[in-house]
């Protein structure tokens, strides 16, 4: 994928068209950018004790990796190798504060809950990850599309996480009640041990998952 | 505030109660990355409590001293993120030209400092928590000792599950962070012990 810069950046082209959606795809599921590339993993423990913080969070990233995704593949050609990490990061900061103070303004209850976590997105590795192994490389369309998948993969992984540990640990979803009141919560869940236990086995079943699928193709051939 | 006392309880506060990695959830990339070998864990511990005590102050400084009273507060996130990013190269620099044997075993973890949350995050905190100037210094000093504490008993737990079966899907990441959440709950027991 890093050799097909030079052509033109016009999204018309098929072949570009589908090699971006590929991207999008790959990014969302194949390479979660959480349970098979262990990015970004701060974030996800700290805000996943509730659903909508969780979601807050994963809009809030994903908007920060399409525009700095944007921004770092407009100026692709002027980076230079030594000073590109600290351009990337001060690209990503930028968004962050628009990021920050936009929730601030319009949910604050949210940002009031998240706390110093949005801007801890600036150090988020996804985000780095993908300016350093995409968007310097690759054209506009191909990066934005890279940006969401990697966004709505991440947004994904923090509320499946989210509603595992909402739902067992108070018996609401998104702030529902969806267990009978029988159910004793599992206070557990709300706490830190609650999200580094639910994470692990989150990512065993994941590569169980992908063991079994390498084995079934495999046998296949 | 009363003096003395006060500087004990936040340094407790920050190195065991409030742990940055068990209840803050900072710094895990490291702590999960570099948790392999004991003495690569403390190396990497010492250098980013070095890291992060001259962090806090220089943010606290360039904070209250030049971004409030101009009212540029909005540019907090910029400012800090480009304070630790020298830091961490200020250092790098002095280590490599005094201390080249030092140098050698930090290896990259010295530059992959910069990325690490647990610096910034607690430079936002200290903000946030509204300490005054000592304050924030003996903060940043304490978090940076509770995560040495935190990555070194980790590392030592790795070093002895190197030994034990793990079921095939639990291995690497799986396993670590089921041990980490263990870990968390035996660190909950301080809590309580400051407010």
């Amino acid at each position: 994928m890093a050799e097909s810069n030079e052509t033109a950046i016009a999204p018309a082209q098929p072949s570009q068209a589908a090699e971006a959606f590929g991207q999008f795809v790959k990014n969302l599921w194949e390479e979660n950018p959480v349970f098979r590339a262990l990015l970004g993993m701060c974030p996800i423990l700290a805000v996943t004790a509730a659903c909508k913080p969780a979601l807050t969070m994963g809009l809030a990233a994903t908007f920060v990796v399409v525009c700095s995704n944007i921004m770092v593949s407009l100026m692709r050609k002027a980076l230079t190798p030594h000073l590109r990490i600290l351009m990337f990061t001060l690209t990503i900061s930028v968004f962050v504060t628009i990021a920050d103070l936009f929730l601030k303004a319009f949910v604050p209850d949210m940002s009031d809950i998240l706390g110093p976590f949005v801007p801890l997105i600036i150090v988020n590795c996804m985000i780095i990850a993908r300016a350093e192994s995409c968007a310097s490389k690759n054209p506009l369309f191909i990066s934005v599309m890279d940006g969401f998948g990697t966004g709505f993969g991440f947004t994904l992984a923090l509320v499946m996480l989210a509603t595992i540990r909402e739902v067992l640990g108070g018996g609401t979803w998104f702030g529902f009640q969806v267990l009978p009141s029988w159910w004793v919560p599992w206070t557990v869940m709300k706490l830190p041990a609650g999200a580094f236990i639910t994470l692990g086995f989150m990512l065993a079943v994941n590569i169980h998952l992908h063991n079994r699928k390498k084995a079934k193709a495999a046998a296949a051939a | 505030m009363g003096g003395v006392a006060n500087l004990i309880v936040i340094f407790l506060s920050i190195a065991l109660v409030n742990n940055l990695v068990f209840m803050k959830f900072l710094g895990i990339c490291p702590y999960l990355g570099v948790s392999k070998k004991v003495d690569m864990a403390f190396g990497m511990g010492l250098a980013v409590t070095f890291v992060l005590t001259l962090s806090a102050t220089m943010t606290w400084l360039i904070n209250n001293l030049i971004l409030v009273p101009l009212n540029l507060e909005f540019t907090k996130y910029i400012a800090f993120i480009l304070v630790v990013a020298s830091m961490v190269q200020l250092v790098e620099m002095y280590v490599r030209k005094f201390y080249p044997t030092l140098y050698q075993s930090f290896g990259i973890f010295l530059p992959l400092i910069t990325t690490n949350c647990a610096i910034l995050g607690t430079c936002l905190f200290i903000d946030l928590w509204g300490y005054n100037f000592i304050e924030a210094v003996v903060a940043g000093f304490g978090g940076g000792l509770g995560f040495t504490m935190a990555i070194s008993i980790m590392a030592g737990i790795r070093e002895q599950l190197e030994m034990a079966e793990v079921p095939k899907a639990m291995q690497g990441a799986g396993i670590t962070l089921v041990t980490a959440g263990i870990l968390t709950l035996a660190f909950m027991g301080f809590s309580g012990m400051v407010r």
